[in-house]
């Protein structure tokens, strides 16, 4: 719809806004920290309702600048989430692969999104805590027991990778295998993602503050037409029922 | 329809001036007088307004005033408070209002009155501005027990004057002896008639000898203070390390601030001066419970609490040391009393134990983890429904700063339960439902942002969520977050609202710039990186310079939006409630029914959102309906006492009659047995009990009056909500709906959850599959899942048959409410079901017999010769079909009520009466009767059973559709709540009247054989009452019919033995496949009733064999059947009168 890519010049600089859903302490903010600060933290603060990170993604035609909001994963915040992947264009769905509920959980989300998220949006199935799994870093086992669901000491897959590739398949979803402790596939992940989408959905790049020239150049008409493209969906956004 | 049901109801409890915390009655329509009283005084629960008087409080002139105090410069600044009259010669004056309750006296300068005819803005009078008083306004809240005497002043007028003296269970020093000194002496003149101050001075008398009782737990919670060890002695004097009787004095805990250093630098935040006027301060106004509340009080408080003093002060303003002072033991005693056991909240407390507040040294040790933990994990046993909620975490680890892990407890609570109501719960519905009023105030106070926000598709609330929930504790620095937690304790919360907009205004310049979340969040992220630095670094005045961005927060927040009060928070509370929770309610539905499993796949989504709705309507209701009922006993039980002393138990007694809404966060996703029939009774009729227990209301005269009192009943209960089943139908209570419950009941935790609700249903409502219906019935009585239903089961069977359908059947291809309407009263319709009763009738009458004919032998023997049965049923028919020439009489044939008793399920489970054995060895067909013997026991199998049913069109009829549609869903909706409309009731009957059933017309007639029914309408009865009356009687109670079968079987097997073979003859006006003649022919069955029903059973076996074969003459025999099954009937009916 915006076409805001058109333009010249130096690449066409995109923003656009990802959600990450998922269970508790599977490893959302392990994998937006990695992604966006390339680090790890064992002990990381629970996600109060959410929390909001922008990371870039240099792909050889643009510059997707990723709005990135990352849920807070305990079920009662689930009813926070429509106000939170409202407008999203793509989304991380993420489960541990040492945790069968979890996929269970991403089904749900994945199905929540289908309904109720923007048409179109693009989702990407995480399986996270590859690293505590013997058969893909055999090296960098579970030693460690910071893992915050605790589940050291049975920390072996549960979840194979066939299994959850399958259902991604017939969802048409990107799947990933991750590791937010190892790095391994995470930007991988992103990359992917903004491949993904769809040069007609992308918005310009928004915001005065450091839009650059970019902004100047591009922003114009295609702004414009963002806001109203925007618009209409927050009034569908708005009638689905999200809470806030 | 379910929803905004749901949303009116919840509306008639929820009033706009509803404020945070429990509605103590659930029938209010307002929040109740003792509601108000104890949100302006901050008191427990168990608090009602007993007395009020206006009344003039005079305190002595202070010795050292704090005018002279820098705090008191700053007057101007808060703005003067209108109730303080100033000192005069004798003392300061306060005119207000004084209230007494079971175990407090309050006064307050805030003119409320919560007597009986206050006027509901009387009696909120505190939710206006508070003028940084907070709701209690200047006075005092004494627990009655820190009373230590009232004296009766000698006055020269005629005015009525109390003196009180307070203290809180320690002696005050004296000159001779070290000590806090005695807190004020409160003079009190009583302003009303005389009358009126005797019956307050009767009350307060009362209310004294019972505080006596807690002068202990007073003693206790005082010591716990740190003013109790902060008055001892002079400011400036050094602490004495021991009492004077030598015990060393050790401070109280004053939170893991005295252990790993509070926040911030003490110096810069002028900790001694304060520490210095708060000295002074209690000096004069006594302290902890015996504390008065002036005007400097509130601004001590507005100006940032001391660090040894914020934890008490927040107790106290909070309202969380009353609470304390009713159970002063129950944090010990909830730990212990869950020591060791695991919870789902425990598992999530843990892990975030080591990520709350990681970066205040005391969470990095053993000690603060541990107190965390202890704190929540109590709080999450003794409000199970909230258990743990993530940001508690954080708010918890906060308070423990300055409190000690039991203080921290009762704050916890009165934070949940009063100042944050709904935020933590399941669905959190409080916090979302704050973020759209506070959104709306920023519409409101700033519509140019607002404005410019939607303009660039902001979303405000995910800006300003977690300053709401969590308290600003992790948006802010903490020293910062703490002073608004000062204020907060103190005026409630609409403090977060008005610091929230503050933000927003403070900022509006930038944030108008801000054209994406991501500015949005940055300008404000770096603004409270800001909060400490000088709101006017250029400013030419030096004091100007001196203002902190904070200060000037708190300026704006308090100067600028001292507009926002209580009030206009409940109001926005109120106008926003029904959306939000319908969100919610939308949302967890969508959610829940995606989570029913694959067997939910089989249903239509409009199905599963009815059961979703009917299950959590269920839910909902009952236990409203319970907390009716306890509200009443509770009333009831105080009413008893004199004086309702007694403290009730629970923490805050939240009492919200909300809960159980989805939306608020269903405190039970369970259906037990009870709530499943009553379940099962909005869905299906024939899960309606047909003698309702209407205790309630014995003077109806239709109560009792067969099945049109059965629905004048109904009509009349809803004038009695206090009856167990509420509104709804009564369900019936029967062994079939035990056997359902129990196979739903997968895991045999003896409740259903919705997923087993759904996952029971669907088999049966999912796809028309007869045989799967057919398996899945006799599963249900198949007790050891072997494949067999022994004589028992058979007997039960038959029984279910009848239950199931005593208010008609749903013939094959019905889809509306089915014959099941009737009985209403429509003399067109009673025929119509009459028909449609004596053809099931006479099927399981059949059925029955036919079930002990082919019936296997418990011997293997036996069993191999009979396994040939299900192979090669065709031939094995054929060859039964001879043999059984002889049974002619059906067993139901003489059937009329037995007077058995209806809701007596035991019936069938008799022993086998002893005529079986009697007659059996006369018999000539001993393979048929063998099948009869209690002493040879039998059993059928599934293929027999299955068998046995295609062998009945009415059955197979019955099985193919009829069970299932009398399960309705939302595809034929009859909503329980519209089964007592008459409207409605008409409307089914209309429909039913013009819907014929459907049947299939390759089968031969209807199964039905024998003359049940038939017989009495051949005249033995009078025709008036005859066919009708009997009908009645069965429809109305099915299951005497069910008891008669057995009795029956005693006679069949006589007339077996006798010999009497006649062959029951058919009538063939009986044709269902005839739909188009069937309305006529219904019209001449209904005088003619006997002729139509009489069928043999041979004659049903003849058209299992050929079953193309429709036309069977069957009249003649029918009639010769007729007059024998007539003089059964008589037999029995003169049994029953």
């Amino acid at each position: 719809m915006t076409d805001s890519t058109t333009a010249s010049a130096p690449k066409p600089s995109s923003s656009v806004k990802l959600v990450l859903l998922g269970e508790a302490a599977v490893g959302k903010s392990s994998l937006v920290l990695r992604f966006v600060n390339n680090d790890f933290q064992p002990n990381k603060e629970p996600t109060i309702g959410a929390a909001f990170l922008t990371q870039k993604c240099q792909l050889p035609s643009r510059t997707i600048k990723f709005e990135i909001w990352d849920t807070a994963g305990q079920e009662r915040f689930a009813s926070l989430a429509p106000m939170y992947y409202r407008n999203a264009q793509s989304a991380l769905v993420v489960y541990d692969i040492t945790k069968p509920s979890s996929l269970v959980k991403a089904k749900h989300w994945v199905a929540e999104l289908q309904r109720q998220a923007s048409p179109g949006i693009v989702i990407a199935l995480v399986g996270n805590k590859l690293d505590l799994c013997d058969d893909d870093s055999p090296e960098d086992d579970a030693q460690d027991g910071e893992n915050v669901d605790g589940h050291e000491e049975e920390a072996v897959r549960k979840v194979s990778t066939a299994e959850a590739k399958a259902y991604a398949d017939e969802e048409s979803l990107l799947f990933y295998e991750t590791s937010a402790k190892t790095g391994h596939n995470v930007s991988e992940v992103f990359t992917a993602i903004a491949n993904a989408i769809p040069e007609t959905s992308l918005k310009g790049p928004r915001g005065g503050a450091g839009g650059g020239t970019q902004a100047a150049i591009s922003g114009g008409g295609g702004q414009d037409s963002s806001r109203v493209n925007l618009n209409a969906r927050g009034d569908a956004g708005a009638k689905e029922g999200c809470a806030c | 329809m379910f929803l905004s049901n749901l949303v009116q109801k919840a509306q008639q409890y929820i009033d706009p001036a509803v404020l945070p915390g429990a509605l103590s009655n659930a029938n209010a329509t307002k929040p109740s007088k003792s509601t108000l009283f104890q949100q302006q005084f901050h008191l427990p629960a168990t608090q009602n307004p007993l007395y009020e008087i206006t009344a003039e409080l005079t305190l002595p002139t202070r010795k050292s005033g704090l005018s002279k105090s820098p705090s008191a410069k700053r007057q101007q600044q808060w703005g003067p408070n209108d109730w303080d009259k100033g000192a005069d010669g004798k003392g300061t004056h306060y005119v207000g209002q004084l209230h007494l309750s079971e175990q407090f006296m309050c006064f307050s300068t805030v003119n409320t009155s919560f007597v009986s005819t206050a006027s509901t803005s009387a009696s909120s009078a505190f939710t206006g501005r508070t003028h940084g008083t907070g709701t209690a306004g200047n006075g005092f809240t004494l627990p009655l027990c820190a009373v230590r005497r009232v004296e009766r002043l000698h006055t020269q007028s005629y005015m009525f004057a109390l003196s009180i003296t307070t203290w809180n269970g320690f002696d005050p020093g004296s000159d001779t002896k070290p000590g806090a000194p005695a807190p004020p002496k409160l003079t009190i003149q009583l302003e009303g008639s005389r009358q009126q101050c005797e019956r307050f001075c009767d009350g307060l008398k009362r209310g004294l000898r019972q505080g006596i009782r807690e002068v202990e737990n007073m003693r206790a919670v005082a010591a716990d203070c740190y003013s109790e060890y902060f008055m001892y002695s002079d400011f400036d004097a050094t602490p004495p390390s021991t009492k004077p009787d030598g015990t060393p004095r050790t401070p109280p805990d004053t939170g893991l601030g005295s252990l790993f250093k509070y926040p911030g630098n003490s110096r810069k935040l002028r900790d001694r001066s304060k520490m210095r006027l708060w000295h002074e301060y209690m000096r004069e106004n006594g302290r902890n419970t015996t504390l008065v509340r002036q005007p400097d009080f509130h601004r001590l408080i507005r100006v940032g609490l001391p660090n040894l003093l914020r934890g008490e002060m927040w107790e106290l303003t909070s309202g969380s040391l009353y609470l304390r002072l009713q159970k002063p033991k129950l944090y010990a005693e909830t730990l212990k009393k869950h020591e060791g056991e695991g919870s789902l909240a425990i598992d999530e407390i843990e892990k975030d134990l080591n990520r709350s507040l990681p970066e205040y040294a005391g969470f990095q040790s053993e000690e603060g983890i541990g107190r965390l933990r202890r704190v929540l994990t109590a709080y999450s046993w003794i409000n199970a429904e909230v258990g743990y909620c993530q940001a508690m975490n954080i708010v918890v680890a906060a308070l423990l700063i300055y409190l000690s892990e039991n203080q921290a407890f009762y704050l916890l609570s009165i934070l949940c339960d009063r100042l944050l109501p709904g935020y933590y719960s399941t669905t959190m519905y409080g916090t979302l439902l704050d973020q759209k009023v506070f959104e709306s105030l920023v519409e409101k106070t700033m519509p140019v942002l607002w404005e410019h926000l939607s303009g660039n598709d902001v979303q405000l609330s995910v800006v300003s969520l977690p300053w709401f929930l969590s308290l600003y504790i992790n948006s802010m620095p903490l020293i910062f977050a703490f002073r608004v937690l000062d204020v907060f304790f103190l005026e409630g919360p609409k403090v977060l609202f008005q610091v929230g907009l503050a933000i927003l205004r403070v900022n509006g310049e930038e944030l108008l710039d801000a054209t994406d979340d991501g500015a949005f969040i940055s300008v404000l992220k770096s603004y409270f990186a800001r909060l400490g630095e000088s709101a006017h670094p250029k400013s030419e005045n030096p004091k100007h310079r001196a203002i902190t961005n904070f200060q000037a927060l708190m300026v704006v927040a308090f100067k600028e939006f001292d507009g926002i009060t209580q009030q206009t928070i409940s109001e926005q509370r109120s106008r926003h409630k029904a959306a939000v929770l319908e969100n919610i309610e939308s949302f967890a539905k969508r959610t829940s029914i995606r989570n029913l499993g694959p067997e939910s796949k089989k249903l239509s989504t409009n199905d599963l959102g009815f059961l979703y709705d009917r299950f959590y309507t269920i839910l909902y209701e009952r236990q409203q309906r319970a907390q009716v009922l306890q509200a009443e006993e509770d009333r009831k039980r105080k009413a008893s006492r004199l004086r309702a002393t007694e403290i009730v138990t629970g923490v805050a007694g939240n009492s919200a009659p909300e809960m159980g809404r989805v939306g608020l966060g269903p405190s039970t996703t369970e259906m037990d047995y009870d709530a499943f029939r009553e379940f099962l009774a909005g869905v299906a009729k024939w899960a309606v009990t047909d003698s309702p227990s209407s205790p309630t209301n014995p003077n109806d005269p239709s109560a009792h009056r067969g099945q049109n009192g059965y629905f004048h009943t109904l009509r009349a209960r809803p004038s009695h909500p206090s009856s167990p089943w509420g509104r709804g139908p009564e369900p019936a209570e029967h062994e079939f709906l035990r056997r359902l419950f129990k196979r739903w009941d997968k895991e045999g935790k003896n409740s259903l959850t919705l997923q087993d609700v759904v996952a029971g249903l669907a088999p049966i409502k999912g796809g028309r599959d007869i045989m799967g219906n057919i398996s899945y019935f006799f599963e249900l009585y198949d007790d050891d899942n072997d494949g067999r239903v022994d004589r028992e089961g058979i007997l039960r069977i038959s029984e279910a048959l009848l239950f199931l359908s005593r208010r008609g059947v749903g013939g094959g291809g019905f889809v509306s409410p089915s014959p099941t309407s009737t009985g209403l009263s429509e003399h067109e319709d009673g025929k119509r079901r009459e028909t449609k009763d004596e053809q099931f009738l006479s099927a399981v009458s059949a059925f029955i017999r036919r079930c002990f004919e082919y019936a296997d032998p418990d011997h293997p023997s036996r069993q191999a010769e009979k396994e040939a049965n299900s192979a090669a049923q065709q031939v094995d028919l054929m060859d039964l079909n001879e043999k059984d020439g002889p049974v002619t009489s059906d067993p139901l044939s003489g059937s009329s009520p037995s007077g058995s008793d209806a809701k007596d399920d035991s019936v069938l489970s008799r022993p086998s009466t002893n005529s079986f054995g009697q007659t059996q060895p006369q018999s000539k067909h001993a393979a048929a009767n063998a099948a009869l013997d209690p002493a040879s026991p039998v059993h059928i199998t599934l293929p027999t059973f299955r068998m046995l049913v295609l062998a009945d069109e009415t059955l197979e009829s019955f099985f193919d559709s009829g069970f299932a549609n009398s399960f309705h869903l939302a595809d034929a909706p009859l909503p329980s709540s519209t089964i007592t409309s008459p409207t409605f009731l008409s409307a089914a009957q209309q429909q039913h009247a013009t819907a014929p059933p459907a049947s299939i017309p390759a089968l031969s007639p209807g199964g039905t054989s024998s003359g049940v029914v038939g017989g009495a309408g051949a005249g033995v009865v009078p025709p008036g009452k005859g066919l009708r009356g009997m009908l009645d009687n069965i429809v109305t109670d099915g299951m005497r019919v069910a008891a008669e079968v057995r009795r029956r079987m005693d006679e069949a097997q006589k007339e077996l033995d006798k010999g009497a073979s006649t062959r029951g003859i058919e009538d063939d006006d009986d044709d269902d496949g005839d739909e188009g003649g069937r309305d006529l022919l219904e019209g001449a069955e209904a005088d003619a009733g006997v002729e139509r029903k009489g069928e043999s059973a041979r004659s049903r076996e003849q058209s299992l064999l050929d079953q193309p074969m429709v036309e069977e003459p069957r009249q003649e025999r029918g009639k010769a059947k007729q007059e024998e099954v007539d003089a059964e009937m008589e037999k029995s009916t003169m049994f029953e009168r």
